[in-house]
């Protein structure tokens, strides 16, 4: 019962507003007395569609007598008719509103509308043919292969030497690994959270040249040009001109377990302030250098 | 469209006939709207949804052949008017020759020999 009362008062708002003042508690009167429910929704929207249609019908509508309207016969305008608190009693005003809609207005509006999604559409479309793509190179995401897939391309990547993923021009540091080799430890791990993994960016933050794999004497990486050494999570150590740790690009592991690595994110690395600044040593001195180089 | 000498009814389009129907029932007296419902749908059968009801007087009203009257509680008794007779009369009577047209073309039923 109420529930229906409800859809009446839904309903209602389906008609414009200067017929709902004029007809809308008569309407809602019969609908009570018919016990009326879902039955009659056809018959309203039709009537309702036929108000729209015919918007000035109800505006048009004489004076009803001994309704809420109040004549007032002003001097400079004759005849004000003004409608005295048409709410509190939900019943009838004849008086015209400013905001009653005519069908001219009513089609204008249309229009405006069907231009302004027309508009919407168009501005939508342009942005997003105009956003960039980017599917290679820097800035774009790289899908990996899960842990398996790099143990099957590089098993030595399960005993911390970094795997490199050379379309993203990063390594892959598998860091509990990687820091046991560095401290000389042989181990084998391959169970990976996201947050084990590191991507350095294999450009070297000096002059940009792509920084070769860790060197087998002391498991650091040694950039070819100038000689900047970074530990195995690509912490800057003493040697060379660079002035922070490689840079770092976000790495992510999706739900069907496969590892992404986004260029478009980056991290810059950790500013050269000293061993102290470390948050990993290696056994090597601080000022250690790779033999080979 | 109107014969020459009759009241122009006016356009209803496809309200013509729930305007009868309605204007019929008030011709009796004054009738809210439920009431009205209700009647038409006594001494014709037919239903009259609320929506068309509202739809037909809001053009009754229009046209000037029916008037509401003050509320009663919450209900609005509407009456007809002289002109809403007279439009009645006139479609009654355009009736009553398409009536007596058609009778008169069809071919003599056993009731009409009795």
């Amino acid at each position: 019962m109420n529930g229906s009362r409800r859809l009446h008062r839904v309903l209602l708002r389906a008609y414009p507003a200067g017929w709902r003042r004029r007809y809308g508690a008569e309407l809602l009167t019969v609908l009570v007395e018919r016990r009326s429910g879902w039955r009659d929704l056809p018959d309203l929207l039709r009537g309702a569609v036929d108000a729209w249609l015919n918007v000035r019908l109800a505006q048009q509508q004489p004076a009803i007598p001994g309704q809420l309207l109040a004549t007032v016969p002003g001097p400079g305008a004759a005849g004000v008719a003004l409608p005295v608190s048409p709410r509190t009693h939900g019943i009838v005003a004849t008086a015209p509103s400013p905001r009653e809609l005519s069908r001219r207005a009513f089609m204008r509006r249309m229009l405006g509308a069907g231009m302004a999604l027309l508009t919407l559409e168009f501005a939508t479309g342009t942005v997003n043919f105009l956003w960039p793509q980017i599917r290679r190179g820097l800035g774009a995401k790289f899908r990996v292969g899960t842990v398996k897939d790099v143990l099957a391309i590089d098993a030595s990547f399960a005993n911390g030497w970094p795997f490199a993923y050379n379309p993203a021009h990063a390594f892959l540091v598998n860091v509990p690994a990687a820091k046991e080799l560095a401290m000389g430890h042989d181990v084998s791990i391959t169970e990976l959270a996201a947050t084990d993994l590191l991507a350095l960016w294999r450009k070297c933050p000096h002059l940009g040249c792509l920084v070769p794999a860790p060197c087998e004497s002391i498991t650091r990486y040694q950039c070819r040009c100038h000689r900047s050494t970074y530990n195995i999570l690509g912490e800057k150590m003493h040697e060379g001109p660079a002035e922070r740790g490689l840079d770092r690009f976000a790495v992510t592991i999706d739900g069907t377990g496969t590892i992404v690595i986004d260029t478009a994110q980056i991290t810059q690395g950790p500013p050269n302030l000293g061993p102290a600044n470390l948050s990993f040593h290696d056994p090597y001195a601080w000022d250690a250098t790779c033999a080979e180089a | 469209m109107a014969p020459p000498g009759r009241e122009p009814s006016p356009d209803l389009g496809r309200f013509a006939e729930p305007a009868m129907l309605v204007l019929v029932s008030l011709s009796d007296g004054p009738r809210h709207g439920y009431a009205i419902m209700a009647d038409v749908e006594a001494f014709s059968g037919l239903a009259l949804g609320p929506g068309t009801l509202y739809a037909v007087l809001a053009r009754l009203e229009g046209a000037g052949l029916v008037e509401p009257l003050p509320a009663e509680e919450r209900r609005r008794p509407y009456r007809i008017t002289a002109a809403g007779r007279a439009a009645l009369a006139a479609q009654l009577s355009q009736i009553e020759e398409f009536l007596r047209v058609g009778r008169s073309r069809l071919p003599r039923t056993r009731e009409g020999r009795a």
